[in-house]
């Protein structure tokens, strides 16, 4: 015959385990919701190390309609294709800031940026660099030359540079601005003269 | 394109027919009668088109164009075109294996499939796509041997044999010019032009073609010169031999030149595309649409034919704004925009960002077919800069990779308007329309000869 008060303690003790469970799997459940949400608002690439450097950024200037360089302190990696992704994602984290001297849309960055050649690379944008991009000629070439010049001055060696949207070819930046052609550096080079 | 030109004369009762003009071709199809209703072969309409080819499952048929497909269930009066329900005006038949429609479906069917301007003549049967269209002016002569010289802003080729074994259909009385591929419009109704030789031309439409009547009290001699961009219809002398007339060149400032040389406009944007933004409803592509028929009036009020890429708010993408620009071998091309920032007026001439190599023969690189024309797209930029800044405007003018500029092979330039002070009502000011507007056509009309036949 098991004592009656034995019985009770038992009875308490398992209640205590199941509780514990349930409060356990609810917790879980909700730490995995929060990393999901926060992995949702995460840069669409990885953080990368790297050591840090003075670099020039072409900036542009909406007001007065011109291109103007300035420097900066970033973090940039040996690696070439991630040099030059980092060198781009400065360039955006300029304009998307409060107050912005040439505002792009939240959501603008750089997804991948990878060669074809030697010296031609292919940049790929989020679709809100696109989608989100203020219409107009002006607007849309000064986003193109600043990112191009940028570019070139810190990542030697690029001769050709495309741009993708989301992965896709698309006719136009917004409404203007030609992206289904390859830009020689060169080029954008005598075209951003004008704005400097 | 081979247009040409048909004289058809037949004493049955001709076949119905409508008649598709493309900018690629024309063709014709026959219309079918079916319990007092005209009907087509979806076949034989949109397969030229690029459509797929209608494939049935019992009752259902479907079919694809422009990604786009379409859905019809025989004996029903209703399509399915990309997931949308669309009246057909009449029940869907199928005849020996071959889907049906009735030809009051035509247009809601094209208009949803096609991502261009569709006009249908209906009473005619005549169906354009896209800017698909020959006009023609006519210049009456009143001399010894009185001639009516029909200038077309295409050739129309004149088929001999045809006129020979088929015949003009020429009596004392009446000359009649049929067009059966030839997609010739025109405002005309009746023109009257005395009671002697020549006395009243007339435009009209039917079963599938353009038809001009010359009325006179002689038989005419029908004479094809410049290429088959001109037709001159005059009286035969007794002893003459008939010899090509060629449209006299007008030596005044202001009378209409021969629409050869023509500048083609492009309202910027149009349809889902907006274009920028300004306060409100301001937008750039209802801003262009205003300036661009302002142009033109000033260039004709100087004697410059004009085309426009669209006449209303439609969706055309920049490959086919350049496309449409070269198939018809526009002399200059002007793009119209409005945009921030900045203020006065921006000239902007092509620039190749991947600048190739010139290929042999007769086929240009489409990213770079401008580049045998830059110099000239310079020169007429220079022109209208120059125009604009007599006017008191602050201009900037520079090469930029706009599209579809690169892809234009004739002289193009783009000009932007920008609000004044960043007041985006000024964007609307009809003065400052007119005073852009004339200046670009003074400038144009400066460096027209210089560039003028060399399209």
């Amino acid at each position: 015959m098991i004592p009656r008060h034995f019985q009770i303690t038992v009875a308490l003790v398992l209640l205590a385990i199941l509780i514990s469970g349930v409060i356990i799997i609810r917790m879980t459940h909700k730490e995995e919701a929060l990393t999901l949400q926060a992995a949702g608002a995460a840069p669409v690439a990885p953080i990368v190390g790297g050591r840090q450097e003075h670099i020039q950024l072409l900036l542009a200037y909406d007001e007065d309609q011109a291109l103007r360089w300035r420097s900066a302190d970033v973090f940039l990696p040996a690696d070439r294709n991630l040099r030059a992704r980092e060198t781009l994602r400065s360039v955006l984290a300029q304009y998307l800031q409060m107050p912005s001297p040439h505002p792009l849309a939240k959501g603008t960055d750089i997804k991948d940026v990878y060669f074809i050649s030697d010296d031609t690379m292919i940049v790929d944008t989020t679709a809100a660099f696109a989608d989100g991009h203020p219409s107009g000629i002006l607007l849309e070439e000064l986003t193109l030359a600043s990112l191009i010049e940028t570019l070139t001055a810190n990542v030697p060696g690029i001769a050709k540079v495309k741009f993708l949207v989301d992965g896709k070819e698309r006719e136009t930046l917004a409404g203007h601005a030609d992206l289904m052609s390859f830009y020689q550096t060169a080029v954008v080079h005598e075209l951003a003269k004008e704005f400097e | 394109m081979a247009l040409y030109f048909a004289l058809a004369v037949s004493g049955a009762a001709p076949e119905q027919q409508l008649t598709v003009y493309t900018s690629q071709t024309s063709y014709s199809l026959p219309v079918l009668d079916r319990g007092g209703k005209p009907y087509i072969s979806v076949a034989d309409l949109l397969l030229p088109l690029g459509a797929s080819a209608p494939i049935a499952k019992g009752k259902e048929w479907k079919f694809s164009l422009n990604r786009a497909e379409v859905r019809l269930a025989e004996g029903k009066e209703k399509a399915t075109i990309g997931g949308k329900q669309v009246d057909l005006g009449g029940k869907v038949l199928v005849e020996n294996g071959r889907l049906m429609l009735p030809m009051d479906a035509v247009l809601p069917l094209l208009g949803r499939l096609l991502n261009t301007m569709v006009d249908f003549h209906q009473p005619a049967r005549r169906m354009f796509v896209g800017n698909t269209f020959t006009h023609f002016t006519a210049e009456f002569k009143n001399e010894d041997q009185p001639s009516l010289v029909l200038t077309f802003s295409q050739p129309v080729t004149v088929n001999e044999n045809h006129v020979e074994k088929r015949g003009i259909l020429t009596h004392t009385d009446t000359t009649t010019l049929v067009f059966a591929k030839d997609p010739v419009v025109s405002d005309l109704k009746t023109q009257q032009y005395g009671d002697g030789a020549i006395q009243s031309l007339s435009f009209s439409e039917e079963n599938g073609a353009a038809l001009l009547t010359v009325s006179g009290n002689k038989p005419l001699q029908v004479i094809r010169s410049d290429d088959g961009k001109t037709i001159t219809l005059q009286a035969p002398e007794a002893s003459a031999t008939p010899t090509p007339v060629q449209p006299s060149a007008p030596s005044v400032e202001g009378q209409r030149r021969t629409p050869e040389f023509f500048v083609m406009i492009d309202p910027s944007h149009g349809g889902a595309d907006k274009g920028a933004s300004f306060s409100g409803k301001l937008l750039e592509k209802d801003i262009t649409l205003r300036l661009a028929r302002e142009l033109r009036k000033e260039l004709e009020e100087r004697g410059i034919a004009v085309r426009l890429l669209r006449e209303s708010d439609i969706d055309l993408s920049l490959d086919r704004r350049a496309e449409i620009t070269n198939e018809q071998h526009a002399g200059i091309y002007v793009a119209l925009h409005a945009g921030r920032p900045g203020k006065g007026v921006r000239v902007y001439t092509p620039l190749l960002t991947d600048p190739q190599q010139p290929v042999a023969g007769r086929f240009l690189p489409w990213e770079s077919a401008q580049s045998g024309a830059i110099s000239r797209s310079l020169t007429v930029a220079r022109a209208v800069s120059n125009e604009l800044r007599k006017k008191g405007m602050a201009v900037a003018s520079m090469g930029m990779p706009l599209r579809p500029l690169n892809n234009i092979a004739t002289s193009a330039i783009a000009v932007e308007l920008a609000p004044d002070a960043d007041d985006p009502q000024s964007l609307e000011s009809q003065k400052r329309h007119n005073n852009v507007a004339t200046a670009i056509a003074l400038g144009i009309v400066q460096v027209r000869n210089q560039i003028e036949g060399r399209p």
